[in-house]
């Protein structure tokens, strides 16, 4: 009846809404039926692919950025969890360093110390092991300090022994340390003999500058006619009351003709004087001894 | 308070001279930190304090460092402290270029003075060749003028504070 009462234009519009409505909802219920029997590719409906269509792009994005969320986040924690262990590995990376430079410290020590103990039993006189505390620290002289001294039984002009062979000799002793004077020293001198000829000689300090970086000793009083070749050993004497016959000094390096009645020869210290970390002191004067041929 | 200092700085110098003759033995006798003490005593408290710097610095590298005649050392350095102190307090020196050039000459005297004073007292002892003293003259040069830069620069720092 209301219908009945309204505008034959009116009406009209209100009809055309309807049928389109009904039209677009018609259109879309035959849609689904055909679609549901009708099968696409893979066994896709073609509702489903056309409601995939539509929804997959925002469910990709979505799950692309959660994706893209988790990633960092994994990516955050697995960095961290690097981080962490990286860290970890490198402490354990210097630890083991510094285990392994202790214990090639300790190898190197127990070498040095062996090769002194070795040394000790042939050594016709007792000795006791030193530590070097302290070096010159000028270029004038040449001496260490030693940690052994007058209550360890050290005396003045005892001699100081290296594995290679003589070192010096005591020439201060304190309480508990005592300063030697090595052989490279200029003010040095020891009474030597040519092992192969028996020519007796001094050995005396340094022959070039204190900054050469050689430690060659000059051989002194050699007589021209003395028979002296290049790689001779040279031997304590004895003849100067303080080291005892036989131990080695060194090998002549070179043989000059020299000025006068002797020959100027230079000899190579057997001991290495720039690496001194333990001696050997004679613990009493030695008494004069012959060495056996083990001994050098 | 100044001679709490200079005794610090000597003992820190003996401590380091020591320390460096057990790692770099050769290397150690180049480097004559004792004289760094004495020349930053001459140019910043003039001569008395330098040869009293150098007295004791000097003294404790024969007893601790040098052969068998005590004193050379002492002398040495009582010797060069004078010198330092008189330029100091004479010319101005506080431009880093001017106190390389007295540290310069300051070991390179300490040097020649040692060696003569020994060849005098006829105490035989290893003389460096041209090429060493200048070489020791440069290394201690170059070491202190470092050092001294660093200590005035934390003075300064300490008096602005």
């Amino acid at each position: 009846m209301a219908i009945g009462r309204t505008t034959p234009g009116v009406a009209r519009v209100i009809e055309g809404r309807k049928s389109r409505f009904l039209l677009g909802a018609l259109v879309l219920a035959h849609l689904v039926v055909i679609s549901r029997q009708v099968e696409g590719e893979g066994g896709v409906s073609l509702l489903q692919r056309g409601l995939w269509s539509v929804l997959i792009p925002p469910q990709r994005l979505v799950a692309s950025a959660i994706h893209g969320v988790e990633g960092v986040w994994t990516g955050y924690v697995g960095l961290r969890g690097a981080r962490d262990e990286n860290r970890r590995l490198q402490e354990q990376v210097r630890s083991l360093e510094t285990q392994l430079e202790a214990t090639k410290q300790q190898i190197g020590e127990a070498a040095r110390l062996r090769e002194i103990l070795e040394l000790r039993p042939i050594l016709p006189f007792p000795t006791m092991t030193a530590q070097v505390i302290a070096r010159e620290g000028v270029p004038w002289f040449r001496n260490i300090t030693v940690d052994k001294g007058l209550k360890d039984g050290v005396a003045l002009n005892a001699p100081v022994l290296g594995v290679g062979g003589v070192m010096g000799r005591v020439v201060e002793v304190g309480s508990s340390a005592a300063k030697v004077q090595l052989l490279l020293d200029r003010d040095c001198g020891v009474g030597v003999r040519i092992e192969r000829t028996r020519t007796t000689a001094v050995v005396a300090g340094q022959v070039a500058f204190s900054d050469s970086g050689t430690s060659e000793l000059l051989m002194k009083y050699v007589p021209v006619l003395a028979d002296v070749v290049v790689g001779d050993v040279v031997v304590t004497s004895g003849l100067d009351q303080i080291y005892p016959k036989g131990l080695v000094v060194g090998r002549v390096r070179s043989v000059g003709k020299g000025s006068g009645l002797f020959k100027e020869v230079s000899v190579q210290p057997s001991a290495n004087f720039e690496k001194i970390e333990e001696v050997m002191v004679a613990s009493a004067p030695p008494r004069p001894a012959v060495l056996t041929e083990s001994v050098r | 308070m100044k001679v709490f200092w200079t005794v610090l700085a000597l003992f820190v110098a003996f401590l380091l001279q020591s320390a460096l003759t057990h790692v770099v033995p050769r290397q150690a006798r180049m480097v004559d930190l004792f004289v760094l003490v004495l020349v930053y005593c001459g140019l910043v408290g003039g001569e008395t304090h330098a040869m009293l710097a150098g007295a004791a610095g000097g003294w404790v590298q024969d007893v601790q460092f040098g052969g068998g005649v005590m004193g050379l050392s002492g002398l040495t350095k009582v010797l060069v402290g004078f010198g330092v102190g008189l330029s100091g307090s004479r010319f101005q020196l506080t431009e880093p270029a001017a106190r390389v050039l007295v540290l310069f000459a300051a070991t390179l005297l300490d040097t020649l003075i040692f060696e003569r004073l020994a060849s005098a007292f006829d105490v035989r002892v290893q003389t460096l060749s041209l090429g060493g003293l200048f070489t020791r003259a440069a290394l201690n040069a170059a070491l202190g003028g470092v050092l001294f830069f660093y200590v005035d620069r934390h003075l300064a720092r300490r008096r602005r504070s």
